[in-house]
């Protein structure tokens, strides 16, 4: 089963996870939530959390078939992330209070994933 | 995938990987093995060396695979409750790996636990069970923190910390047990110290302890490793560039997914590592996927089938160093509220400009306004329509889209009075679903639906933003602006001065020498690299000017054609004062270039500034400023308008010659420096004089170009042009408006010279001066005024201006002198003495009239002097009375200019041949001043019974002008203008013109007019008091009632409509004949 793949019908409901850039389906990200991000994001099962930490503007998908290996993982600091469909570029912010829990409690530095991050290499 | 077991089935995924598929972890554990026992591998255990994030993830990536599910806290409390169920997995997978590792598995149960402490502090509670089954110094460790949980979870992850910094994980099995009773007792030692502490003391302790590291997996990796560390290396795979079809790029990578996922399910060999597109909208790799794979072949193998791609077609490999620009990306700027985007959803509004007002907090929606576009439901009847075919219409974009225009709340009601709602107040409604704002659509859009880059508004567009807020004022804001327009590039043209602002070449000015493509080369002017020529791209640079430049405004803005001097510079916004109407505008430096004119066009076709212009048949003004396409328009009341030339209706020519008077009667006329008087006492140089207006210029003031409209009565002059006499701080002449000085001027005439009318009599005589520095020379006078006079000199081309007091007027021919105004005086005064009032020169003034009234008597005495000129009243008092109105009437009548001498001689007429006494009242001028209607007949009514008869007669015979031409009574015709407050009252006065033409033919006539007169209401009331005293039947009356009127009324009004016009008219004929 496939279950990484979204039917072209169903990509207008994807979105970008602002934290690790995941792409899924907005049904998925309710039903399990983010992958990745779960522990910190709660995104499953609550819309309001996936509309603010989630964001159906991104570009440049990428598909991640064995994110150990790959080198466009690693640029993309994906690696050790879950297999899967990812974006290069996320718009949006992660609200404030979103991004300090990230920060304060789980001692994550938050890469934004809008382009900000790269500028400033 | 159902919720529930979501994450289980993650579990499994993982570990059918590892059984599956993945022998790649496996080799890397052996290599890292060959390192540590010192084998370094020549190939690939090199590379990994080299990177030793390469390394770690390694081994993170094995447990990842091992167990997957830590990530998760969603997950935990379910791994818990299975525990045993997991620890049992997690066996087996260490088994697999064990086939692997060989001896090292303690080692790498160490790094694994290490890893587990990292991560989080709950997840202690599982792991210690777990490990129970583990090596000697777990256990130890458990049984302590089995004493007091709560507290010992936590202290034990520093236990162990410790113990694994100071240890070498080789060494740890060994060490562990040497060191174990010393251990414990240290550990007691320290949980009776933080026992004293409080929870939050060690709260924080442990915070700072474990806080910053411990990040989630993953996440570390990216504080830690910066980008360029992770540049690609010839180990990592290769990315080919795969021709596919555009648009579709999304799609393929989808594929590729799904592909790759059923494979590993299969047979858990991955061909390649990933693949990715990045066709944006605006990219320029469309059409294009790359995949990461270690051969071209695995490529050809991963997208054999797949649609839409074409791997057969050339594939590029892409160099290594060119991979990082591959997932280059760059940052959309944020909106910003003010900023300008342009609409692409609502299909309706497609391209239409919007101003952002405001932001959402994640960027990603955006509250707009734009202009609406609304048909108000005109349309809609066409829309639920049914096309030909029977089927219903898309409701798609039928039809031209309405025109932008901005909400009107009218216009909604008309058709859809239910759905609008909202706050005239705010000027705030809800129309059909849609929120207005000060007439604005405003609206919540997404970002994906915005155009925000290459926004480029027109100055058109802006405007209509601009221009909508209530008060009018413009509030364009520039910076908005500048972001939007910042993507415009600015030509530069050889020679301009420009700067570096980004860059490494940051602040070097120089100029423009040659300009290809976008690398403009410059030679620099300044600074340590002055003569030097460099080449710099055109995004970095801008032009540069200083204080005090002259520059015109080329473009991009509504000050286009604008010149002016600059006189401040802030980063790229240049302010300066325009040199047409001295105000300070803003501009963007690439806007500017140097002016070599001065003042711009200033005109626009025929028109230019300042000059007068017809705006319709009432309304003249003066163009204040000139722009492009209109000019501005300060009209006679002050009032400034914006026309086109069009607009106008044409052009006043300047008139050298206009006059007005100032309000101190001093004349005034063009470049005469006058001062308002009062208000604001502006001071200016007349421009324009227009009737009673004056326009004027004044340098004090920027406002409307200095121009500023006043009436002429209200200025003083200052300063008149050419030297006439300004007697504004002398105040009015009196002595001109004293008629008693007039009179009897100190000089020897007893009378003063008399003026005329028309121009002055000196004018073009020949003089001779006889004072001052041109004494003895003589010249023509060429213009006057009332006291100098401006005299061409025979001997010089010159032009003089001389006082007239100093002036000899002489004869052309003999030389002599001459009184020029007694020379002409007499004979051309003769008329208008008769008058009486024609009055002298010096009285032109309309103002005087009273004044010779008021010296009335004068009047005769001075028309004494020649017979014709008698009055009537002097001629009463000298001769016989019956002999005035003979005489009297006959001139009066056709004398045309004194309708108050005529009423007068009237009066005298009348009364002079009877009694002198009253007459004598009458007849006077003065009389006239309060005399009226009704007064007359009471003088009538007072005087006795047979002249109470008259009165009427009197009356009656006045208005008869037909009549009287042929009466011997000869009395007034219609243009008794001074008796008029007699008149007035007068039955005759009102319908005297029309009643004798209809009548007087067959009557006698005096008489047929009366008859009428009484019919007509309109008789005042005046006249009927007048009558009621000395006849109980009035006229008015007695016309609607012939029988009630008495005596001799009696005969008269039936004759009038009986239609017997002969008999009453004879009869008053008779009557007459008897009162005379």
């Amino acid at each position: 089963m496939s279950e990484n793949f979204v039917a072209p019908g169903q990509q207008r409901y994807l979105r970008a996870c602002m934290v690790c850039s995941i792409v899924m389906t907005y049904a998925r990200f309710r039903d399990e939530g983010c992958p990745n991000c779960e522990e910190f994001l709660h995104l499953q099962g609550s819309p309001d959390q996936i509309d603010s930490c989630t964001s159906q503007v991104f570009e440049g998908l990428i598909t991640l078939v064995d994110p150990a290996k790959s080198w466009v993982a690693k640029w993309q600091r994906l690696d050790g992330y879950v297999r899967g469909v990812y974006a290069t570029k996320v718009s949006g912010q992660l609200p404030d209070d979103v991004r300090t829990t990230l920060e304060e409690e789980y001692r994550i530095t938050y890469i934004p994933r809008d382009g900000s991050a790269t500028e400033a290499d | 995938m159902a919720l529930a077991n979501g994450p289980f089935q993650f579990a499994a995924d993982s570990e059918s990987e590892d059984d599956n598929f993945n022998p790649a972890p496996a080799d890397l554990s052996d290599e890292e093995n060959d390192d540590e026992s010192g084998q370094r591998a020549t190939d690939k255990g090199a590379q990994r060396a080299s990177s030793p994030a390469a390394q770690k993830d390694g081994n993170n990536e094995d447990e990842d695979e091992e167990r997957p599910p830590s990530k998760s806290p969603l997950k935990r409390p379910r791994e818990e409750d299975e525990e045993d169920d997991e620890n049992g997995d997690e066996e087996e997978v260490e088994e697999d790996g064990d086939g692997g590792n060989g001896d090292d598995e303690e080692d790498e149960e160490e790094e694994e636990e290490e890893d587990e402490e990292d991560e989080d502090v709950q997840h202690r509670h599982r792991r210690k069970r777990r490990k129970d089954h583990r090596a000697a110094f777990f256990d130890i460790e458990a049984e302590v923190e089995d004493e007091d949980e709560a507290e010992e979870d936590e202290k034990e992850g520093e236990e162990i910390e410790d113990f694994i910094d100071n240890a070498h994980p080789d060494d740890i099995a060994d060490s562990g047990h040497l060191e174990d009773d010393r251990r414990h007792r240290e550990l007691d030692r320290r949980r009776e110290l933080e026992a004293s502490m409080d929870a939050e003391k060690q709260a924080e302790i442990l915070r700072a302890r474990y806080g910053k590291r411990a990040p989630a997996r993953g996440y570390g990796e990216m504080t830690v490793v910066p980008k360029r560390l992770l540049l690609p290396s010839v180990d990592d795979p290769g990315i080919w560039a795969v021709r596919c079809k555009e648009g579709k790029e999304r799609e393929v990578v989808f594929s590729i997914m799904r592909r790759m996922e059923e494979r590993l399910n299969s047979r858990g060999d991955a061909p390649i590592t990933a693949a990715f597109e990045r066709a944006g909208p605006n990219s320029v790799m469309k059409g294009y996927i790359y995949v990461e794979a270690r051969r071209q072949n695995d490529v050809m193998i991963a997208l054999d089938g797949i649609l839409n791609v074409y791997p057969r077609t050339k594939m590029m490999l892409v160099e290594i160093k060119d991979m990082p620009d591959l997932l280059r990306v760059t940052k959309t700027p944020n909106l910003e509220p003010g900023a300008w985007v342009r609409l692409k959803k609502p299909a309706k509004h497609a391209g239409d400009l919007a101003q952002v007002l405001d932001v959402t907090e994640n960027g990603l929606e955006a509250r707009v306004r734009f202009i609406p576009r609304l048909d108000y439901g005109v349309r809609d009847d066409a829309l639920s329509s049914l096309t030909p075919d029977g089927k219903r219409k898309r409701p798609g974009m039928p039809g031209p889209r309405p025109p932008q225009r901005l909400f009107s709340e009218v216009e909604a009601r008309k058709r859809h009075p239910r759905h609008i709602q909202g706050n005239p107040q705010t000027n705030t409604w809800t129309y059909m679903g849609e929120d207005f704002e000060n007439g604005f659509q405003v609206k919540d859009i997404k970002i994906q639906h915005l155009e925000v880059k290459d926004v480029n508004p027109t100055l058109e567009e802006v405007t209509k933003f601009a221009s909508g807020s209530e008060d009018g004022t413009e509030n364009l804001d520039l910076k908005a602006l500048a972001a939007s327009l910042k993507d415009n590039n600015v030509t530069y043209v050889p020679g301009d001065v420009i700067e570096v602002f980004e860059g490494e070449q940051r602040g070097v000015v120089g100029r423009v020498t040659n300009v290809q493509g976008d690398i403009v080369t410059l030679k620099v002017t300044e600074g340590d690299l002055a003569g030097q020529t460099i080449e710099v791209p055109n995004k970095g640079l801008r032009k540069r000017f200083r204080t005090g430049d002259h520059v015109k405004v080329i473009g991009g803005s509504r000050f286009r054609d604008e010149v002016g001097m600059i006189v401040k510079i802030v980063e790229d916004r240049v302010t300066l004062v325009t040199d047409q109407t001295n105000t300070e505008i803003t501009v963007f430096s690439k806007d500017l270039r140097e002016a070599s004119d001065i003042g711009g066009q200033g005109s626009l076709g025929q028109y230019s500034l300042l000059d007068l212009v017809q705006l319709d048949p009432t309304t003249v003004g003066c163009i204040v400023k000139v722009d492009r396409e209109s000019m501005v328009v300060l009209d006679q009341n002050g009032e400034t308008r914006q026309v086109l030339p069009s607009q106008i209706a044409n052009k006043l020519p300047k008139r050298r010659t206009a006059v007005a008077a100032d309000r101190n009667g001093s004349e005034i006329r063009l470049d005469d420096v006058v001062r308002e008087y009062g208000g604001q006492q502006r001071q200016g140089k007349i421009i324009h004089i227009h009737r009673s207006f004056v326009f004027l210029h004044s340098n004090a003031t920027t406002e409307n170009a200095g121009v500023f409209v006043t009436r002429a009565g209200n200025v003083t002059t200052i300063a008149a042009k050419g030297g006439r006499i300004n007697n504004a701080n002398t105040g009015p002449d009196l002595s001109t408006m004293n008629p008693a000085l007039k009179r009897n001027p100190a000089g020897n005439n007893n009378m003063p010279p008399p003026k005329s009318f028309g121009p002055d009599r000196a004018i073009n005589q020949t003089v001779s001066i006889r004072r001052g520095g041109y004494k003895g020379l003589m010249g023509i006078v060429k213009d006057t005024t009332d006291s100098h006079a401006r005299v061409e000199l025979h001997g010089r081309n010159k032009i003089i201006t001389v006082p007239k007091a100093d002036l000899i007027f002489r004869d052309k021919v003999t030389g002599k002198p001459i009184d020029i105004y007694s020379r002409s005086g007499r004979g051309g005064f003769g008329a208008p003495a008769r008058g009486g009032f024609g009055g002298p020169g010096e009285w032109s003034g309309g103002s005087r009239t009273p004044m010779g009234a008021g010296g009335g008597e004068r009047t005769p005495a001075w028309g004494s002097s020649k017979s014709i000129a008698r009055t009537p009243a002097w001629g009463r008092a000298e001769t016989s009375g019956s002999r005035t109105p003979a005489w009297g009437d006959g001139s009066r009548t056709v004398n045309p200019y004194d309708g108050n001498r005529t009423a007068y001689g009237g009066a005298t007429a009348y009364g002079g041949s009877r009694t002198p006494a009253w007459s004598s009242s009458a007849k006077t001028p003065a009389h006239d001043g309060f005399g009226h209607g009704s007064k007359t007949p009471a003088y009538g009514a007072g005087g006795s019974d047979p002249w109470g008869s008259k009165t009427p007669a009197y009356g009656v015979s006045a208005p008869t002008p037909g009549a009287s031409g042929a009466d011997s009574w000869g009395y007034t015709p219609g243009p008794s203008g001074g008796s008029h407050a007699f008149d007035a009252p007068t039955p005759g006065a009102g319908l005297g013109a029309p009643t004798p033409a209809a009548l007087n033919a067959p009557t006698p006539g005096a008489y047929s007019a009366p008859t009428p007169a009484a019919i007509s209401a309109p008789t005042p009331g005046a006249w009927q008091g007048g009558w009621g005293a000395d006849a109980a039947p009035t006229p008015a009356v007695g016309a609607p009632t012939p029988a009630a009127s008495g005596g001799y009324y009696g005969a008269p009004t039936p004759a009038a409509y009986g239609g017997a016009p002969e008999t009453p008219a004879a009869s008053a004929e008779i009557r007459y004949a008897e009162d005379d």
